[in-house]
């Protein structure tokens, strides 16, 4: 009897040591936790964490713990690529990239040409995947995306002209100009343009043209500070188009309704997800999120995060080892569903290893958004200013 | 920077200090980085460019005297020129196909020395506050006109595209760049060097030390300035064409903001102005302390440029170096 | 002209006029400084950063209506640039011109970053419930906070020149601007002469910061670009100027508006910097300056 504890016990031991031999597997990722684009980061923390409790909830990845090894870029383009040679030095398999185009292109840039997989899950800017590399892979919609969701519901709605107000940072930039794109397939015409700087912000110019010409809807692109600007300025100064569209950034965070109040009221929004999704796992995810932000409500960016972490652990298991070759070409063959959304990477439309998701589209009913586009959310009918 | 006039019979003070063995031994320990912490060359190239970047600042604020806060603006110029003139669909039609990168940054240098030159030519009139604030307008014109044409790219900015290779040796290896920005620094110490012992360097100090006195020996202040900024331009340039293979892809935004002028410039003057190794320590200084404070400091980063230049500008306006040089003094070793 | 573009006009006139006061109340605090003490206050506009945190700050708090946290931030500036004159630029001496500009340029940055460090880098406002009222003046819309910031300001430019020309203080400030050597023989304390205008200009931009606030958001770098458009006013109306400086920033205003409107969005700073270049070339005293600044 006691020698067969004895044995049993022995035997479970050494099993145990086996696997802790092994160690935990090691992604890495690059995220702003200072800096000016801190707050995105937090969120990302947030995704990572949940991400990372779930896949080890359920056993790791081949029989081993996942652990992050998360840098943080100070928000900085060059401390980014100190960053990124000290993660490829570490021989992690892959590395995840964060929010800004402008530290993400030259980091990825940077990974591609030392051959390993960079998993880019926020930056929305079209020419990270297009064209892209093939060691650059993105989960997150591009800008094309957002423009189309908006596009989408003008066209449905048979508006006949749009007016477009966007900044000219980089995001907003493609995001308005494929919007332009596309309002020309539509035969939507645009009726004005109008791009600002940073800065003082005083729209009132601008929405004094935009209502001489009585557009039937109007895409605004913003990042926070400018989207509640912008809002007030546009009700204080009489413009009535038939709907007021943001194109996400900060029109889909939490605080635009906060900060905007009454102001936000009926502006409809794309967004890259929202706890009202039908996808399995998302209710649970939101409550996740917001448990790991200390009861803050979680934007899409933390989301995003979330599933990065998941597509990277599905990849090493897929490819069955981390080897940064087997581990691109399982990015390659890969097809999940997450509570982001599904997740598998194509080549179109001049975009390389981009996943073709859409985006959704979300309205503010009485202080509170609720999703109106596409059918697949369960929508609610659209408010409409005329 | 006042004191009496010199006395004569003794050299000129400031910008003798820093003698060749101080940079040879600069240069050497510059060398051996790569040995040692190969595992960072990342970072290396970073601040070697950098670096270089301050050495060149400091032709124009350190050898003229004139402030420039507008210095990213040469940076745009070198990372563009050499960029778009790399790329098939970007290049004008004239040139029939990408020009190859080390013409490309020959040619950003020339069209900086350019700028400084149409630039400086109508500023250089004005008394030095009014050039200090012409420089962040022209570099934020610059910057309005980057995001919003077209044939830069736009507010997206530019990839690097493949790039021909230089005798063999492939320019997105990490270690062929360091040997290029290792390249860029020393020939800028060397450019500093000569200058001290050329009249064109001669004339620039007269000018920084007592500008009316300088017109009556016959040196047009304006013209030197003018001469002292084409050449700062042009190194700024260069080491901005070398910038863009480095990053492989840049944005308007960032590679042109007024942040990065102010970088630039304070690297010098907190490494020392006077002296000639002083931005190269400076750069190398500030850089170091960012990278291992990283995450200790995090946000603080830039609170202690703020306080270190305050505190510079209170108590050692000749920055690190001229503390050194101060100490010298006092052991009688130095002049 | 039809009345649907007589409105547009008369619109854009407004909002540049408007807009243009507050860029006059930021460039006469500047001015001021350059005009008695030859200071380029870099660090001008991160001031005024300081002033629409405290607005918050005080309205996050204590709810308190952002025009009450005038009461606070403005003798609040006024100590701080006391105190800053006294500890840092008085320290200079001859190295004044300089090296304010560099004193100055470190406080901008340690201001910022503190800034960043209290209170983070996401940009946050505060939501009064007349953020967006307007009222009516014949068919154009005048929007209320702006209106209040426009009268604000008339206030404030009107306090100064009372002070300027109705008080001995005022007095002693013009003879040290004029002469400071001569103002000292005088028997005017030209040190604390310099220490009291300095407050007063980091004053100005406070109330500025604070009458701000309703109108837009504050992040930690937001002075930035006010920094630039105060040199832009002074500029423009001639450094150490004071009426120049009120008319340039009106003129900065309406460059803004009518050039946004009638020309394009894109390029609207482009304008004021443009000007700000052309004055600089052409007519380096400002357009109404009288001191000369060729070489």
């Amino acid at each position: 009897m006691r020698q067969t504890l004895t044995l049993s016990l022995a035997l479970s031991l050494s099993a145990l040591s086996a696997a802790q031999a092994q160690g935990p597997i090691k992604i890495g990722a690059i995220t702003s936790i200072t800096g000016r684009f801190a707050e995105f980061g937090k969120m990302q923390l947030a995704g990572f964490k949940v991400g990372l409790d779930e896949v080890n909830r359920r056993g790791g990845v081949l029989g081993r713990r996942v652990e992050l090894v998360i840098e943080d870029n100070a928000s900085d383009v060059n401390k980014g690529l100190a960053a990124a040679e000290r993660l490829v030095n570490a021989g992690v398999p892959l590395v995840l990239n964060e929010y800004s185009s402008s530290l993400v292109k030259a980091q990825a840039q940077y990974l591609a040409r030392q051959k390993v997989p960079a998993l880019v899950f926020s930056s929305s800017g079209d020419d990270i995947t297009k064209p892209g590399s093939d060691y650059i892979f993105r989960l997150n919609q591009p800008a094309t995306e957002y423009a189309r969701a908006i596009l989408n519901i003008f066209r449905d709605h048979k508006f006949k002209t749009m007016a477009i107000i966007a900044g000219t940072g980089a995001f907003e930039k493609s995001v308005a100009d494929a919007a332009q794109d596309i309002a020309k397939e539509y035969g939507i015409t645009v009726v004005e343009d109008q791009r600002y700087d940073k800065g003082l912000t005083d729209f009132r110019p601008v929405l004094n043209r935009i209502k001489a010409k009585n557009p039937d809807g109007i895409l605004m692109v913003s990042y926070a500070e400018d989207s509640v600007t912008l809002m007030r300025q546009a009700r204080e100064v009489g413009v009535k188009p038939r709907l007021f569209a943001g194109g996400a950034a900060g029109f889909a965070l939490p605080e635009f309704v906060k900060d905007a109040g009454s102001a936000a009221e009926n502006v409809v929004t794309a967004t890259a997800w929202i706890p009202q999704l039908r996808y399995p796992g998302t209710q649970k995810l939101n409550v996740e999120l917001k448990k790991a932000l200390g009861g803050q409500d979680p934007s899409y960016h933390a989301a995003q995060a979330y599933a990065a972490v998941l597509v990277a652990a599905e990849a090493i298991r897929r490819a069955g080892s981390t080897d940064r070759e087997k581990v691109k070409a399982a990015l390659n063959t890969l097809n999940m569903q997450t509570a982001f959304g599904p997740i598998q990477f194509k080549d179109f439309n001049g975009f390389r290893n981009q996943n073709p998701l859409t985006m959704i589209a979300q309205q503010v009913q009485n202080g509170a958004f609720v999703p109106v586009y596409p059918k697949s959310v369960v929508p609610r009918p659209i408010k409409f200013e005329r | 920077m006042t004191t009496a006039a010199p006395l004569p019979g003794t050299r000129p003070r400031a910008l003798t200090f820093g003698n060749v063995w101080l940079s040879l031994a600069l240069l050497a320990a510059l060398l051996l980085y790569p040995f040692v912490f190969g595992k960072a060359l990342n970072f290396g190239v970073a601040t070697l460019i950098f670096a270089g970047f301050a050495m060149s600042w400091n032709v124009l604020g350190g050898w003229a005297g004139q402030l420039s806060l507008g210095h990213a603006a040469f940076v745009g110029v070198g990372a563009y020129t050499l960029t778009l003139l790399a790329m098939p669909e970007r290049v004008p039609a004239f040139l029939g196909g990408p020009v190859a990168p080390w013409w490309g940054a020959l040619i950003g240098m020339g069209l900086a020395a350019l700028l400084a030159a149409v630039w400086g030519g109508l500023t250089f009139r004005l008394r030095g506050s009014y050039f200090v604030l012409s420089t962040i307008a022209v570099a934020l014109v610059l910057r309005l006109v980057a995001i919003n044409s077209t044939w830069t790219g736009g507010a997206e900015g530019l990839f690097m595209p493949e790039l021909p290779t230089l005798f063999g040796l492939d320019l997105f290896d990490r270690r062929v760049e360091y040997g290029l920005a290792f390249g860029f620094v020393t020939l800028t110490l060397l450019v500093t060097h000569l200058l001290r012992r050329s009249r064109l360097g001669y004339a620039l100090q007269a000018v920084r030390e007592d500008e009316d006195g300088a017109r009556a020996l016959g040196i047009d202040p304006a013209q030197m300035k003018v001469i002292a900024f084409m050449l700062s331009a042009a190194l700024t340039a260069l080491g901005g064409s070398l910038y863009a293979i480095y990053l492989q892809a840049f944005e308007p935004h960032t590679l042109l903001e007024l942040p990065l002028s102010v970088q630039i410039a304070l690297m010098a003057i907190i490494g020392g102005r006077a002296s000639i190794q002083g931005p190269v320590v400076g750069a190398v200084l500030l850089s170091v302390f960012g990278e291992v404070f990283r995450t200790l400091f995090a946000s603080a980063n830039l609170l202690i440029y703020g306080v270190l230049i305050l505190v510079i500008t209170l108590f050692a306006p000749d920055g690190i170096m001229g503390l050194f040089r101060r100490r010298g003094r006092k052991l009688g070793t130095a002049r | 002209m039809d009345q649907v573009a007589l409105t547009a006009l008369l619109q854009t006139l407004a909002q540049g006029l408007l807009t243009g006061g507050l860029y006059a109340l930021i460039g006469t605090g500047l001015s001021l400084i350059f005009g008695v003490m030859q200071v380029i206050n870099f660090a001008h506009g991160d001031f005024l950063a300081i002033g629409m945190f405290i607005t918050l700050a005080l309205f996050r708090t204590f709810h308190l209506d952002p025009y009450f946290s005038l009461l606070v931030a403005a003798p609040f500036g006024f100590a701080l640039g006391f105190v800053i004159q006294r500890l840092v630029l008085a320290r200079l001496g001859d190295r004044l011109r300089e090296g304010s500009m560099l004193a100055t340029l470190g406080l901008g940055l340690i201001i910022s970053n503190t800034l960043l460090l209290t209170f983070g880098a996401q940009p946050q406002s505060i939501n009064v419930p007349y953020a967006t009222s307007t009222f009516q003046l014949g068919g154009v819309q005048i929007s209320i906070p702006l209106l209040i910031a426009g009268l604000g300001t008339a206030v404030a430019i009107g306090g100064l020149n009372l002070l300027l020309y109705r008080t001995e203080l005022g007095r002693a400030i013009r003879a040290t601007a004029q002469n400071p050597l001569g103002a000292e023989l005088q028997g005017v304390k030209t040190g604390s002469i310099q220490a009291i205008v300095f407050g007063l200009g980091v004053a100005f931009a406070a109330i500025a910061g604070v009458l701000l606030m309703p109108l837009l958001y504050a992040f930690p770098t937001v002075g930035e670009n006010y920094t630039t458009k105060a040199f832009i006013v002074t500029v423009l109306g001639g450094l150490g100027n004071l009426p120049g400086a009120i008319v340039g920033g009106l003129v900065l205003g309406m460059i803004e508006s009518l050039g946004a409107f009638y020309i394009s969005n894109n390029y609207r700073d482009a304008y004021g910097l443009i000007a700000f270049l052309l004055v600089l070339l052409l007519r380096p005293e400002g357009l109404f300056g009288r001191t000369v600044k060729r070489v």
